[in-house]
């Protein structure tokens, strides 16, 4: 049933301290309407919900969890714009919740004293009463209320406890006329904000629309220039020197800016709380005091998180793998069901190898991410991250990071997407632009598949130390230990070059410990999931197509077929001849097959790929490799297992070459460890070759998936630009010094 | 001896003191003010080092200071 037209919807806005429950509030109030997305043209996390309460229509929005409403960065800029009514495509707000931590509510009221100041209709909703009372603190609500001015409600979000009152009162308020908006400046602050809105009316004229008082105060308090930046693209010498006329004029008298705000809104906070609470003078010990006394420990707290650490790291590839199975088994299925039914030609083929191949890679890596996005909502949802990022500042710090660039790193070991997306909770720009570059870096599962082939193939299983340790295990020890060095130098130069900048001061909560909402977690993992799939699936479909174009046309059947032909009718006539249970059958089909693969491989030699391959060949010598190598390599371009299928194609043994069984990886190694260079007896593989192969895949940035979500999460090309041309100029540089020095040593 | 004002990271764990007042940058100040951290808040060292953890009225505070940004307190 629809609603009657008259009926409009009510915009209402979610605002609060990190920490608070607001995003259980926000999960209670709207339950499985929500919707997540991004606000146009930046990348922070847009949370919408739709509820419905005594036929009334409201569109909840969940601002990120901020600790001001001064804008500093784009997250910031975002809630204030939100809340001003500023943002192309999204409605004014009507109302705002405001929910406080009755622990914390000084601090809390901060935000307040910002969110009375834009004068729209507010209900303050105080959490965690309950939590307060553990630590000796009482509240008197109807005393705050009478205070504050506005109407205050008592909720219990994570047990549903008082969310009708709630709901009343924001009926009641969003129809009661809206509010004078208040200012707890003093007059020789507000007498500037007049002088300068004069200013700008007269500079102006009727060409813009006058900007809000509210913004008006901020111009002035924001000294370090994000907000002019925002607001003036176009730098403008006047007003900067008005502005700092002003401020300077405030800093003769008692009220130098941005100390001005902290000092009047706290006081107002003092006047409003005043009465309101009564606590102990003594802090008491907590359960999570209790609790943190050890998991903060410089030694057992490590050693917890690195255990802890190891158990993540298991559960994702031991849990994963069995799905990982079924779906590469239903991939296949899905593949060989289509092409059954299918006329051969390049509609199938694009259908089979482009289409759901591409999908199929894609797909076989959904498993690990979710399962690290269920850790990581789970220990962000408890308490537990902040304590990690703590353990690991001091050491995140000596490369110019802070802690909590550091599960983000974690993750990449799995898989860099999820590194990317985690990096979403570092506040600083530049940390977390140089996260999001480096994570890639981190060698994530898809390079153990061809770590895997080229090291059984070709690193001699020496042993060291009676068996403890063995050559192929320490090279792929090495290969890590690569990753990881270079991304602690990348880093290093990225904060000393191009991202280089004033660190702000690390300041971090840490929350009391609690049980993680099943709700919000499974919301969290599905909805970050959901992201993950449209994006690099969409892209890595168009990159998959176009990689299966090039390894396919021009497909000229004759040229190609013909030199076959005679041996396979040869062929084909014995088997026709043989009765049914002759074993020689079985002989003659396997001979047939390897036909078959040979046209395959004549096919691929043939194609533009091929073509190119040969092209760059030159190129890519230095490093030790031949055409094939460097075909196979530009192939992977979307992703970097992918190597392995067309080195076995190349190289010809059909595309369903097997790496997890022993047969198909043996029958693959002897075929590399005999290719020769074309027109020669000289091997291409020796373990030079194979090393200069690994380690281009360890610092490329072979992974149309990442690049996507680079993409999405910096919004812009530029740095995905940017990741793939350092790496892979690394990469290629890696990999020749390993191949010439290799060389070197080995004559 | 009370009296003097020292630098935070010089409290030991369990020890009360009161922030006397900050220096740093004017905006890196304000964003330590608005966090709850300024002149006449009660605090107690939980975890000394850089970066430490203090508590708060109601919380805990991680917080890495440097030269740029030094907190200082009165111990009671």
């Amino acid at each position: 049933m629809s609603p009657p037209p008259e009926q409009t919807t009510l915009t209402v806005a979610l605002v609060g301290n990190p920490n608070t429950g607001k995003s259980t509030l926000f999960g209670v109030l709207v339950g499985v309407h929500q919707h997540v997305g991004n606000y146009p043209g930046v990348t922070v996390e847009k949370k919408t919900g739709r509820m419905e309460d005594a036929g009334r229509r409201y569109e909840l929005v969940d601002l990120p969890g901020l600790y001001s409403l001064a804008p500093r960065s784009r997250d910031e800029m975002i809630a204030v714009d939100i809340l001003l009514g500023r943002v192309k495509d999204c409605p004014p707000v009507d109302a705002v919740i405001c929910i406080v931590d009755a622990g914390n509510l000084q601090r809390n009221l901060y935000l307040v004293s910002q969110v009375l100041e834009l004068g729209l209709p507010t209900v303050v909703a105080v959490n965690m009463l309950d939590v307060a009372k553990k630590h000796g603190i009482t509240v008197d609500l109807e005393r705050l209320e009478r205070q504050l001015g506005t109407p205050v409600v008592a909720i219990q979000a994570n047990r549903q406890i008082g969310i009708a009152r709630l709901k009343a009162l924001l009926a009641e308020t969003v129809t009661s006329k809206s509010r004078e908006g208040e200012t707890p400046f003093p007059e020789p602050f507000e007498d500037e904000v007049t002088r300068l809105e004069a200013f700008l009316a007269e500079h102006w004229g009727n060409d813009r629309r006058p900007l809000p008082r509210y913004l008006l105060r901020r111009l002035l308090l924001d000294v370090n220039g994000y907000l002019e930046g925002v607001l003036f693209p176009q730098r403008d010498a006047t007003l900067r020197g008005r502005l700092e006329a002003a401020r300077a004029r405030l800093g003769e008298t008692d009220y130098a800016v941005p100390a001005v705000e902290t000092a009047a809104r706290y006081d107002w906070a003092s006047r409003v709380l005043d009465g309101v609470i009564t606590q102990p003078s003594q802090y008491k010990t907590t359960t999570s005091d209790r609790i943190d006394r050890l998991l903060t420990h410089r030694i057992w707290g490590t050693l917890i998180f690195a255990l802890l650490m190891v158990v993540v790291f298991q559960s994702v590839f031991v849990w994963a793998e069995p799905v990982m199975g079924l779906i590469d088994t239903a991939t296949e299925a899905v593949g060989g069901w289509v092409e059954a039914r299918m006329a051969t030609g390049a509609l199938q083929s694009l259908l089979v190898d482009g289409v759901i191949g591409g999908v199929g890679a894609i797909l076989i890596f959904l498993p690990q991410i979710l399962i690290l996005f269920l850790f990581i909502a789970v220990l962000e949802d408890c308490g537990y991250m902040a304590r990690a990022a703590f353990l690991m500042d001091r050491m995140m710090a000596r490369v110019g990071l802070c802690g909590k660039s550091f599960i983000p790193m974690l993750s990449s070991f799995a898989c860099a997407i999820p590194g990317i997306m985690a990096a979403r909770v570092i506040q600083n720009e530049r940390d977390r632009l140089t996260t999001i570059l480096v994570a890639p870096l981190m060698t994530c599962s898809a390079r153990l598949p061809v770590y895997a082939l080229l090291i059984a193939a070709f690193i001699p299983a020496r042993k060291y130390l009676g068996g403890l340790l063995n050559l192929q295990g320490l090279t792929l020890a090495a290969l890590y230990v690569l990753g990881i060095v270079t991304a602690v130098v990348v880093a290093l130069v990225l904060k000393k070059t191009i991202l280089r900048g004033e660190t702000p001061p690390f300041l971090l909560e840490l929350p009391s410990y609690k049980w993680p909402s099943p709700q919000i977690v499974f919301y969290r993992v599905v909805q970050r999931g959901w992201l993950f799939v449209r994006c690099a699936g969409t892209l890595i479909l168009a990159v998959s197509i176009i990689v299966w174009a090039a390894l396919y046309y021009p497909h000229n059947a004759e040229v190609v077929e013909a030199p076959y032909h005679s041996r396979q009718q040869q062929f084909q006539a014995r088997l026709d001849r043989l009765a049914v249970g002759d074993h020689k059958r079985e002989e003659i089909s396997r001979q047939l097959a390897q036909i078959d693969r040979q046209i395959a491989g004549a096919y691929q030699r043939q194609s533009l790929l091929g073509r190119l391959g040969r092209l760059v060949e030159p190129a890519v010598r230095p490093l030790g490799w031949d055409w094939r190598i460097g075909c196979a390599v530009i192939a992977s371009f979307p992703a970097r297992e992918i190597v392995v299928a067309t080195m076995g194609v190349i190289y010809n043994l059909g595309e369903d070459l097997d790496i997890e069984s022993e047969e198909g990886a043996t029958q693959l190694h002897l075929k590399m460890r005999s290719a020769t260079w074309d027109g020669t007896d000289r091997k291409v593989f020796n373990v030079p070759v194979a090393l200069s192969i690994m380690v281009f895949f360890a610092l490329c940035a072979q992974c149309a998936a990442t690049l996507a979500v680079i993409r999405r999460e910096t919004g812009s090309w530029c740095w995905p630009a940017f990741t793939f041309a350092y790496m892979t100029t690394l990469a290629y540089l890696g990999a020749m010094v390993t191949y010439q020095v290799g060389m070197w040593i080995g004559t | 001896m009370v009296d003097k004002a020292i630098s935070l990271s010089d409290l030991v764990a369990g020890q009360s003191a009161c922030v006397s007042h900050i220096t740093g940058r004017a905006d890196h100040v304000h964003r330590l003010e608005e966090f709850g951290v300024r002149g006449g808040t009660k605090i107690k060292m939980f975890r000394p080092g850089n970066p430490c953890i203090i508590r708060m009225a109601g919380n805990k505070v991680c917080l890495r200071s440097d030269d740029l940004l030094r907190v200082l307190v009165r111990p009671v």
